[in-house]
């Protein structure tokens, strides 16, 4: 059952110094659909791939709004989710209470990851089984983060979490240097672009199974944003216009040949090696 | 080891036969694969220095993803191993830093902090119900007594050290060291041998990417523990890269 | 001995008090019990007296003296009212001195939390001003207020700030801005000094105004000193001066009876 006698238990550091149990939960984060985030210089935005798990049901909810200027998406265990995406609510309304100030994103994010690492450190608790990207919107630009059950958190230029994220993060690499001068339109269709890139064979992007999430500027097909460019969630008929603008696979030149997707995935690494 | 999956080695409450614990070694092989992290104790400061290596292009480089942290306006402190410990022990350190200037109304000493931050480390090898960090601790600092430059093990045994390295190059980054004048050495020639030396650990390591961060506290900074400006940080990375060239 | 100065050079009430033993003997102490419940801080103990501020060209300017009262008694000559907070604000305190002390070690702290997070982000006047103005709030909602009248100025981001938060945890801004004593003396002063000219200003004209204000509230305070420091903040930082001594002038009181060597 268990690969070895060190992985049942996170107190118990393996004779190479690995935290199994560490490693497990990142391995959560690899169940939950694709999310991927990417920024210009003006922009932050998010885009999430939902699942449904039959005709009946509706579609999960990838997107959470924190504040005003920052936005998450999830990939993993929703419950989890749920817990840390009402504490860094709490956290950034206590900020505006004591400070009069939006909280700065980076330290929301260190607020959860420094949370995330008692889990992996004191019996009796397992690490969280979910990951985020959090995006958001300060006096010093846009910003992109992901946080992972590790207690490990990092800024990024552009990246993806989930199932078959290194296939996003391919496209991503290949890419994200021109991503700083994008416009929003530019951008969201890199973003659906590398989210493609997670899909399985048969299946596609449609209004249904994508979720947008913007930190900045109102852009072109937008109505009704607040000046300073607040967080919002566009899904169903919102998102065609975008889901349009994508250029079709086979065209796309060259064509991006992903690595297949294999369990191996070396997504997030546990070590800050 | 030989003594591995004799069950002596499951939990941090547990001594094998030979009178160790195994858990607290285990732990410090996180720190072992770590990047290598060098802390210098010299006339008028302290530098310290980590390799940082980089997982991914995609990651923002300079003052985001930091590794060293500032505890108090005079102390700073570089871990080796696990970044998610090392923040947590950093949050420790401000916190005992804060304390103790709440109860003395004056600034902490480096060795007040790391005296509180090693106990503290310590309670993590005595229970099976947590786990040791799985970080080695440089602080340094300047106070009333002078620079001062400590290291915490896993283990939560501290010791005071005029030139410390951890990490995954240490042998090396150490023989470098105890070449170094370092008692007639200014803080900023020795921004300059760190960055070498850490270029030069590097070496052993170059399919990775990296990415050098340092720090330093002296004269030239009002006795502020601070990042180091963005110009000399790139003239002693340039410097770094030619002697290596020289070197080889 | 009765120790509150505030009960000094008051008729004693011989009715009950005959040997002036009240308050110590009677004062409520802090001990819970059932029928008295707890009393706290009622009232100051070693006070400052006014604080004023105004906004100018580059950014804002404050003064205060430098004596700390205990009770009538002109008790400390040296003490600072005028306090840096982090590189972009200043904050002057009129009331309880040890309540303030107090609030300088709560700033001095935060701005070493902020300080150690070494990113982009630093606490400017408005943040103080809220961080300080919910303690205020917070303090006397507990029935156990920090006995002080505060003036926070700064200048950050290419804006100036002054605001004002009490014992109370009220609130306030303008463009001048005087506590205590001073709200009744120097503020129409002020007032007609600044108001409509907060851009055009120079240092050296605000500083004049402040002096002023000060000498007036000299003349008219009994609690007040000639001894005082001026602090500004504007594009480069905080800087508060050495005390200084206003430049009095007592031929005015020749003619008043009562005062000086009186001939008949």
């Amino acid at each position: 059952m268990f690969r070895n006698t060190y992985d049942s238990d996170n107190t118990v550091f393996s004779p190479q110094g690995r935290l199994h149990q560490v490693e497990y939960a990142l391995e959560a984060v690899k169940q939950g659909s694709a999310a991927v985030g990417l920024r210009s210089k003006t922009h932050a935005i998010l885009l999430a791939l939902k699942r449904s798990t039959g005709e009946l049901a509706s579609y999960q909810q990838k997107m959470y709004r924190i504040d005003d200027h920052v936005g998450i998406a999830i990939a993993g265990l929703t419950s989890d989710a749920r817990v840390l995406s009402n504490f860094m609510r709490q956290q950034a309304m206590a900020e505006r209470m004591i400070y009069n100030r939006p909280i700065p994103a980076n330290r929301l994010v260190s607020s959860i990851a420094d949370k995330a690492q008692v889990n992996t450190q004191e019996y009796g608790r397992r690490p969280y089984g979910v990951g985020f990207l959090v995006i958001g919107l300060d006096k010093t630009g846009p910003h992109l983060y992901e946080f992972s059950p590790s207690g490990n958190s990092y800024e990024y230029f552009a990246t993806s979490i989930g199932a078959r994220s290194q296939s996003a993060k391919t496209y991503l690499e290949k890419h994200y240097e021109g991503f700083a001068d994008c416009s929003l339109e530019e951008l969201i269709t890199h973003g659906l672009h590398a989210l493609r890139e997670t899909l399985q064979q048969d299946k596609e992007l449609s209004i249904k199974n994508t979720s947008i999430g913007i930190l900045g500027p109102a852009g072109a097909h937008e109505t009704g944003v607040p000046a300073q460019g607040s967080f919002r969630i566009l899904e169903d008929e919102k998102i065609d216009v975008y889901l349009q603008s994508m250029v079709p696979k086979e065209l796309e030149a060259p064509p991006i040949t992903a690595p297949p997707p294999t369990a191996g995935d070396v997504d997030i690494q546990m070590t800050d090696n | 080891m030989t003594s591995i999956g004799t069950g002596y080695d499951l939990s941090a409450s547990t001594y094998s036969p030979d009178g160790r614990i195994f858990q607290v070694e285990y732990a410090s092989k996180a720190v072992d694969n770590s990047g290598t992290t060098i802390g210098l104790r010299v006339k008028d400061g302290i530098v310290l220095a980590v390799e940082k290596l980089v997982h991914s292009k995609l990651l923002v480089p300079g003052a985001s993803n930091r590794r060293i942290q500032t505890i108090d306006k005079h102390i700073g402190l570089a871990t080796a191993g696990y970044l998610a410990d090392g923040r947590h022990l950093a949050n420790r350190a401000r916190s005992e830093a804060s304390n103790f200037r709440e109860f003395y109304h004056s600034p902490p000493q480096v060795k007040d902090v790391t005296e509180r931050l090693g106990q503290y480390v310590q309670v993590y090898t005595l229970y099976s119900s947590v786990r040791p960090f799985g970080v080695s601790t440089i602080l340094g600092g300047v106070d009333k007594t002078g620079p001062n430059l400590y290291v915490v093990e896993p283990s939560g045994v501290f010791f005071g050290y005029h030139g410390a390295a951890v990490g995954k190059g240490r042998q090396l980054a150490k023989a470098e060291l105890e070449k170094l004048k370092l008692a007639e050495l200014s803080t900023r020639e020795a921004v300059f041998e760190v960055a070498r030396i850490i270029h030069l650990v590097h070496e052993d390591n170059k399919e990775k990417e990296f990415e050098l961060e340092m720090s330093w506290i002296g004269a030239e900074t009002q006795g502020i523990f601070l990042p180091v400006p963005k110009d000399l940080h790139q003239e002693a990375e340039e410097k770094a890269k030619a002697a290596l060239d020289n070197f080889e | 001995m009765d120790h509150f100065p505030t009960n000094w050079g008051r008729p004693r009430n011989d009715a009950f008090d005959a040997y002036g033993t009240y308050p110590i003997q009677q004062r409520p102490n802090n001990i819970k019990d059932n029928f008295n419940g707890v009393q706290r801080t009622q009232q100051p103990i070693v006070t400052g007296t006014s604080v004023l501020a105004i906004k100018y060209k580059d950014g804002i300017m404050m003064a205060a003296d430098n004596l700390a009262s205990y009770g009538s008694l002109a008790r400390f000559k040296d003490v600072q009212r005028l306090h840096a907070v982090g590189n972009h604000t200043v904050l002057g305190a009129s009331g309880d001195m040890s309540d303030f002390q107090y609030i300088q070690s709560l700033l001095d702290d935060l701005i070493i939390e902020e300080f150690t997070e070494q990113d982009e982000h630093t606490l400017g006047p408005a943040e103080i001003h809220e961080y300080l103005s919910q303690l205020m709030y917070g303090r006397r909602s507990k029935l156990n207020p920090l006995w002080n009248s505060l003036l926070v100025g700064g200048y950050k981001d290419g804006k100036r700030f002054l605001a004002y938060v009490d014992l109370l945890g009220t609130t306030y801004s303008a463009s001048t801005i005087a506590t205590g004593y001073g709200s009744y003396i120097a503020q129409p002063l002020l007032r007609k000094a600044v108001e409509g000219r907060e851009d055009t200003l120079t240092e050296r004209e605000a500083q004049a105004i402040l002096e002023e204000s000060l000498l007036v509230l000299f003349y008219r305070d009994a609690r007040s000193l000639d001894k005082y420091q001026i602090a500004k903040v504007t594009e480069s930082g905080v800087s508060i001066s050495e005390s200084m001594a206003l430049r009095t002038s007592w031929s005015f009181a020749e003619g008043i009876r009562g005062y000086g060597a009186q001939t008949q």
